[in-house]
């Protein structure tokens, strides 16, 4: 019924909402990551009333938060409805909620960021201590995705009880699978949250740093996954359609999403591996956690060339790589996604850099990590998310994909891949030779270290730029898809699964005995650090307002 | 086949010396980490048993009660305090413990667990559920070192872990209990 009608009316005009405000905040991040980098390379200086400091801390929020919460959501409920026969009317307000909660809670977040007294960057880090105002909009923004989270579960229980015996589809198994980590990942930032507001008030003195730490990246590195995640449901099921092919292994593809489930929120200490007040066993054995992500990653790589290959064969490819020239490359259905699969090679080798301490010793808290997560966050999940609205927008719009918007994407995925390589390359290089993420423009006294930095600091310029036009077209080619290409009927691309395909098990249905499953790792991983923390507390910080 | 294949293979790996170190490093990784797998590794390698000596199994462990008894036996005594701190000061008692906790725990709970009937599945899982808050109780409120090998904060640490797992086992069985399975398989 779906493929035949399109969209949903109501379904589509909440997915549309919801991308909306993803690309509103991609103009705002863009506008305030240009900024930053033009005064980090002493080619301007802020002005008092917005100083560098306040457009990073908004750069971060708009972009790592905002677009990537809202284009996830927005993708994924178009997914449930479309896969699982349309939203229910609860479901539905459910999300409608959800998004209230979510807006209310970016203007808490906002107000005070602009008024330069939450200047404390996305992650927040005590004792830094912003307004309890900007605490409380956070509240808000986590209860507004839990609610999106719950409308997902019920809309999923539903289908699985009109559908009994069923697997759930593809979609909306990875669609599960993210807002299982949206509302578990999201759970220990909660608390931490909530120790942070009384601490911000002045109604409790200190607030243990380490734990707070610790709670964050527990929530922050699973919702790098999240996106991670999000990205790949694009590439096992819609990428095979757009090239005409069919999807790799049913089996394998749910079993990278339950791995990736289970072993995610583990993962999140390497981003603390180098902090104190743990063990160098402890730190080790974390390491392997953070790794153990490598395997699904490394299935998928696996799974996606073997389906390029099998369809570029199938096309008349011949020899070695013959395969490769049979893609089709002017389609940007295709090319963004593909180019982001290609950065992620770069960008996984990178993490396991980071996740490895003696190697974090080197780059920890210098441009490297920055240009670390320009390529997997920046280039694969967010071409990716281009890629996908070069047919969503047109799908909830109930409008197509017109020849000239299809050009004017693959020239914009060309301008977002060159500033991007540009800038992410530089900011690795600079990096590697001691600049601080982080931080504003100063030469150190002239120092002769801080000079050699200033190449990469000017390149980075030139990659944001580049970025800056890519992303421009990105906004025309979605206001155009959404409001003015010629109205008609756009298909939402799902592939096939394989032909003589091995039954899938029905195991893999069974969500409850994987969260318990994803619980108990989370407790082996989390448990020692926050007893070690708890126990052996410091003092605790009093707040400080270092800006 | 294969996932004996991948039995011995995580096995052997978890008796390399360095990898057993580390992990015999801190107490919350001996109790709760490495002796899972082995009895993950023995899971594994039943497999092989089953094909392999068929009639071996019909006759020891017909209705599966014998196998779970002995899971539960090796499972509650690798639980004690003395046992972890035999293991690592004598190397017997750290061999036996590898061959134990795979070939005579993991084992036979494999081929015990579809054998026995609905009411000794509950009777384990609640025994364990209930063993574990017991022994997470203890570990955390004894004011003194319950093992030679490991401090005070070692083993709250540990006490920690086993409450967290017993909670973790408490959802499991309210999910089983409050949800209608037939209604969605």
């Amino acid at each position: 019924m779906n493929k035949l009608l399109g969209a949903q009316p109501k379904d589509a005009a909440l997915s549309r909402t919801y991308l909306f405000v993803a690309f509103a905040a991609l103009l705002l991040g863009g506008i305030m990551g240009l900024l930053q980098a033009t005064e980090r390379a002493g080619l301007f200086e802020m002005p008092s009333w917005f100083t560098y400091y306040q457009a990073l801390t908004t750069h971060g929020i708009v972009l790592v938060v905002v677009l990537t919460a809202f284009f996830t959501i927005g993708y994924f409920y178009a997914a449930l409805s479309h896969t699982l026969g349309g939203l229910l009317p609860k479901v539905r307000k459910m999300a409608w909620i959800g998004f209230a909660l979510k807006i209310i809670g970016f203007v808490f977040v906002v107000i005070p960021v602009v008024m330069n007294k939450a200047t404390v960057m996305y992650t927040f880090y005590p004792p830094m201590k912003a307004s309890p105002y900007f605490y409380i909009g956070l509240v808000f923004i986590v209860l507004g995705v839990w609610m999106c989270a719950f409308g997902a579960f019920v809309q999923v229980a539903t289908w699985r009880k009109n559908n009994r015996g069923q697997h759930l589809p593809i979609l909306s198994f990875f669609a599960t699978g993210v807002f299982v980590l949206l509302f578990f990942g999201s759970l220990g930032v909660t608390v931490e949250v909530l120790t942070l507001i009384p601490w911000a008030f002045g109604w409790t003195k200190t607030v243990n740093v380490m734990v707070s730490r610790t709670l964050f990246w527990s929530f922050g590195h699973t919702l790098v996954n999240i996106w991670y995640l999000t990205a790949v449901s694009a590439w096992y099921v819609v990428v095979p359609k757009v090239i005409g092919g069919r999807r790799f292994s049913d089996v394998l593809t749910r079993f990278v999403i339950i791995a990736l489930v289970i072993t995610n929120i583990p993962g999140g200490f390497h981003h603390q591996i180098i902090d104190p007040g743990m063990s160098q066993s402890l730190k080790f054995m974390h390491v392997f956690m953070s790794l153990v992500i490598g395997i699904p990653s490394m299935m998928t790589a696996y799974a996606m060339f073997s389906v390029f290959e099998r369809r570029g064969r199938e096309l008349g490819g011949k020899g070695l790589l013959g395969w490769f020239k049979k893609m089709p490359w002017g389609d940007v259905r295709f090319l963004a996604p593909f180019i982001a699969m290609v950065a992620f090679i770069p960008g996984g080798a990178g993490g396991i850099v980071q996740t490895t301490n003696q190697l974090n010793q080197v780059v920890h808290n210098t441009l490297w990590v920055v240009g670390h997560f320009h390529l997997t966050v920046g280039t694969s999940v967010i071409l990716t998310f281009f890629g996908i609205s070069y047919w969503l927008i047109p799908f909830v719009s109930k409008r197509v994909l017109t020849p000239r918007i299809n050009k004017l994407g693959v020239i914009q995925t060309i301008f977002w891949t060159i500033g991007m390589l540009i800038m992410t390359v530089s900011m690795h290089i600079s990096g590697l030779l001691g600049a601080p993420r982080r931080t504003s423009y100063t030469t150190y006294g002239d120092h002769a270290v801080a000079a050699s930095w200033d190449p990469y600091t000017i390149l980075v310029v030139i990659g944001a730029a580049f970025l800056l036009v890519g992303g421009a077209l990105q906004l025309y080619a979605a206001y155009y898809l959404m409001f003015r290409a010629p109205k008609g009927h756009t298909e939402f691309p799902l592939a096939e699964a394989e032909e003589n395909a091995s039954a899938t098990p029905y195991w893999t249905e069974r969500w409850g005995r994987t969260i318990i499953v994803m619980l108990l790792l989370v407790a082996m991983a989390y448990v020692a650090p926050l007893v070690n923390f708890i126990a052996n507390a410091p003092p605790g910080s009093p707040p400080f307002v270092t800006w | 086949m294969k996932q004996s294949v991948y039995g011995l293979v995580l096995f052997i790996l978890l008796a390399l010396p360095p990898v057993a170190g580390l992990m015999e490093s801190l107490m919350i990784a001996h109790m709760h980490m490495q002796m899972p797998l082995l009895v993950a590794s023995g899971f594994l390698m039943a497999k092989y048993g089953q094909i392999r000596f068929p009639r071996f199994w019909e006759r020891w462990n017909d209705n599966g009660v014998p196998g779970i008894l002995l899971f539960a036996i090796i499972a509650v005594y690798w639980m004690l305090p003395r046992a972890m701190d035999e293991a690592l000061a004598f190397p017997g008692m750290e061999a036996f413990k590898f061959v134990s906790l795979s070939l005579l725990c993991g084992m036979p709970l494999r081929d015990s667990w579809p054998k026995i009937g609905y009411a000794a599945k509950s009777a384990v899982i609640i025994g364990f559920t209930l063993l574990f808050a017991g022994m997470g109780l203890l570990y955390v409120i004894a004011p003194v070192q319950l093992c030679n090998n490991y401090v005070l904060l070692e083993q709250i640490a540990l006490g920690w872990g086993f409450l967290t797992t017993a909670f973790c086992m408490v959802i499991f069985i309210i999910y089983h209990l409050f949800t209608r399975h037939s209604a969605y398989e």
